[in-house]
């Protein structure tokens, strides 16, 4: 098995074959995507590999960037705004700030220009009767106006589309015939849910993705059969779980965020392996700290995510919260002389000072190589050579009276305790007690930076997992093939709609099997979003029981629904009753996926290959050893302060801290008793 | 005192100023000039007639064509 993980910064590739898992890490290329990955292929090997799964942060930074195609919107008269409106939310540091904007408003940067926004006449009922018809007259005139504007795909999304889909199909026809072969979604085959604004944001998006990834994922099918490869190309989506390519380009707004997913996946997985199943996942990338949680085995999945704040997609996604700190956020002194980390990142180009690519700014990746955190010839297995002049000067550059010793001591703190305070906020939003969860850490940063938040968090312990910078990419072979056909209707559940809800899994289910042939075999998961009359947001994933729907499996969901929100929020309301929103048939296939090898019991003590001087750390200087992580035995101790290093990530024993090697290599970092 | 007359014509539009040039998006030469408000204030435009795409948008006083007493004052 192959994975991909294209992130903004590297390609990580992985190969697990014969029990054995091979990496490699590629600069990623945006001007042409697909040869960092056709290159890692390349040097691992494809041929007789039966599944690649790729994901990839491209279109996601496509959109984040406005690098976008020219599109058109096309809705009903009178609501070309509300791609621009949003549901009207604002940040909370927005509430009584004037001048904020929302960032894909029409006074930022909106996804699709106002002109290019088009009402067409109709109008459909929410029953999905027609009020008036399509004018053909009137549309075709706007169509010739897009036309003229050479538009390289249109979304399409009339209000109440979701429950007739007649007058976007009419229009999309309308639309081939002015426009010719272009790129055409409408609301109802992408996304045919309540609430208008999700569903135009979710259309406008897939036609985004279609005009990304199309071409990108052709191109990389036909290279890797010239590389030999004649296996399963798959795309993760947003909850990395798998899709064919080609399925996944039927709606593929469901593959723009896949990459953080497949790291809470990878540590569900190896959660199990170890027999923990309360964890606290932190990916700390280049750029950004994403966290999620794993409860008792399972990640949390929502129905919706948001791209920018407010700016909601109806994707299923696993639930993870970033926040800007990771190794390339910049460091700076505020206006009121306090050393600030991130949110901005050097990202890729020109990266960290101390790459030697241009960037001036110091970041935390420059305070880990002057602390003697990094090794400067070992980065990134030895892709990027560092260099600490670069980085002190950097630091030397920051308008402060602060010493050097304290600008390095104070970045590093400073990115430790903001990722500290986003993990705290996951946990209160779950109402979670960290003292009950490990912390896992992983991305190329997490292993240098999280074990120094033991004693902020009170976890129980950090695991730095084996191959922590390829984490995610692992996620990508520890997941199954999903197909998932929704559609909403708004019932308060009790016995008199329990035939109607039997009608609609029943549909649902039976289109699902006619799309993918050789359906049997696999595992059908019912499920539906609920919510307590008379809120406005769902909980998602409630659990449907097998078989017909009748009165006394009605009662069963209501019961469900109240378990899962009591997961979720901490808090039961019995007493109200339950309205069913959206109801989902996932047909599930399973695939092999990535065993962490056991390692053979080890003998012996771990021994240090060298010894190196900890700086900044602490107030003098730590003298401390320092390892190879793959030399360790399993079993064996090491006691902080002290730094393991290995090709693609180092660890930092804290003082005071003890790291045990685990059964799979990981190591387990606990306060000294 | 400013005097707001009551207006003559049944409805009232912004003075549209046809300038030169034609659309960079539609290729249409249907250009014209005109104030509006939006979000963020009063926004003096140049805009195509046809698909309106904007041309130029600048900032127009803040209280367009109104003047405050205060800043009447001289001195």
């Amino acid at each position: 098995m192959l994975g991909a993980d294209v992130g903004g910064t590297f390609t990580d590739i992985v190969l697990f074959r014969d029990g054995r898992l091979s990496v490699a890490k590629v600069p990623t290329d945006p001007a042409a995507p697909a040869s960092p990955v056709i290159e890692g292929a390349r040097r691992l090997g494809v041929g007789g590999v039966p599944v690649f799964n790729h994901a990839s942060t491209m279109g996601l930074n496509a959109v984040l960037t406005r690098q976008l195609p020219k599109i058109a919107f096309l809705t009903t008269d009178g609501h070309r705004d509300m791609l621009a409106t949003g549901r009207v939310w604002r940040p909370l540091d927005g509430q009584t700030d004037p001048r904020w904007r929302r960032t894909y408003g029409d006074a930022d940067r909106p996804l699709v220009p106002r002109y290019l926004r088009r009402g067409i006449r109709e109008r459909l009922l929410a029953d999905g009767s027609v009020l008036i018809p399509v004018d053909v007259e009137q549309a075709t005139a706007q169509l010739e106006v897009l036309r003229r504007c050479n538009v390289e795909g249109v979304a399409i999304c009339l209000l109440n589309a979701y429950v007739n889909d007649d007058h976007e199909r009419q229009l999309r026809e309308l639309a081939h015939d002015v426009l010719g072969d272009v790129p055409i979604s409408i609301s109802s085959e992408a996304s045919a849910l309540a609430k208008e604004f999700t569903r135009a944001s979710t259309t406008v998006i897939d036609v985004f993705m279609k005009l990304i990834y199309s071409d990108y994922a052709a191109a990389l099918h036909q290279e890797l059969g010239e590389l030999g490869f004649d296996g399963e190309l798959n795309f993760a989506d947003c909850a990395a779980t798998l899709l064919p390519w080609r399925e996944a380009l039927k709606r593929p707004f469901r593959i723009v965020f896949a990459g953080p997913a497949a790291g809470t996946v990878s540590c569900g997985r190896f959660g199990d392996a170890i027999a923990d199943r309360n964890l606290i996942c932190v990916d700390v990338g280049g750029t950004s700290t994403d966290v999620s949680l794993v409860v008792d085995g399972q990640p949390f999945v929502n129905n919706t995510f948001e791209l920018e704040h407010d700016l909601v997609i109806n994707a299923l996604a696993a639930e993870i919260s970033s926040v800007g700190a990771g190794g390339g956020s910049i460091v700076s002194i505020s206006p009121s002389g306090d050393v600030e980390v991130g949110p901005a990142s050097a990202g890729a180009t020109p990266g960290p000072a101390c790459y030697g690519r241009g960037g001036e700014q110091p970041t935390v990746s420059d305070a880990c190589l002057l602390m003697g955190i990094l090794d400067p010839s070992g980065f990134a297995g030895g892709e990027i050579t560092l260099d600490a002049d670069l980085a002190r000067r950097a630091f030397e550059r920051l308008d402060t009276r602060l010493s050097l010793e304290q600008r390095v001591a104070f970045a590093y703190r400073i990115a430790v305790s903001n990722i500290a305070e986003e993990i705290t906020n996951v946990a209160i939003r779950h109402g979670v007690d960290p003292r009950d969860f490990s912390l896992v850490a992983y991305g190329a940063a997490g292993p240098m930076l999280l074990p120094a938040a033991l004693g902020l968090l009170n976890v129980r312990r950090v695991i730095v997992p084996p191959h922590p910078g390829l984490f995610s990419a692992i996620g990508l072979l520890s997941t199954d093939l999903v197909f998932t056909e929704s559609k909403s209707a708004y019932r308060v559940l009790g016995p008199d709609v329990a035939g109607e809800l039997s009608q609609i899994f029943a549909d649902l289910e039976a289109r699902l099997r006619g799309e993918i042939h050789g359906a049997d075999g696999v595992t059908i998961r019912r499920t539906f979003d609920g919510r307590l009359l008379g809120q406005s947001w769902e909980t998602p994933f409630i659990e449907v029981p097998d078989g017909a729907i009748d009165a006394a499996a009605i009662e069963e969901l209501v019961r469900r629904f109240h378990d899962e929100y009591a997961r979720r929020f901490g808090n039961r309301f019995e007493m109200v009753p339950v309205e069913g929103v959206t109801y989902r048939v996932q047909l599930v296939v399973a695939v092999d996926k990535v065993d962490h090898p056991r390692l053979d019991a080890g003998a012996g003590d771990a021994e240090p290959v060298g010894r190196t001087e900890l700086c900044y750390f602490a107030d003098e200087p730590l003298d401390c050893a320092e390892y190879r992580r793959e030399q360790l035995p399993v079993g064996s101790q090491i006691s902080g302060p002290a730094i393991v290093r290995e090709d693609l990530a180092t660890t930092v024993v804290g003082p005071g801290q003890l790291a045990t090697v685990g059964t799979f290599g990981e190591l387990v970092i606990e306060a000294a008793r | 005192m400013h005097q707001f007359p009551r207006p003559a014509e049944e409805h009232l539009y912004a003075q549209r100023t046809p300038v030169d040039g034609t659309c960079g998006e539609c290729g249409k030469a249907e250009l014209a000039t005109y104030r509006v408000l939006s979000e963020g204030g009063w926004w003096d435009v140049c805009k195509c007639q046809n698909c309106l795409a904007s041309l130029s948008r600048e900032r127009a006083p803040m209280f367009a064509g109104y003047t405050p007493l205060g800043l009447t004052v001289k001195g």
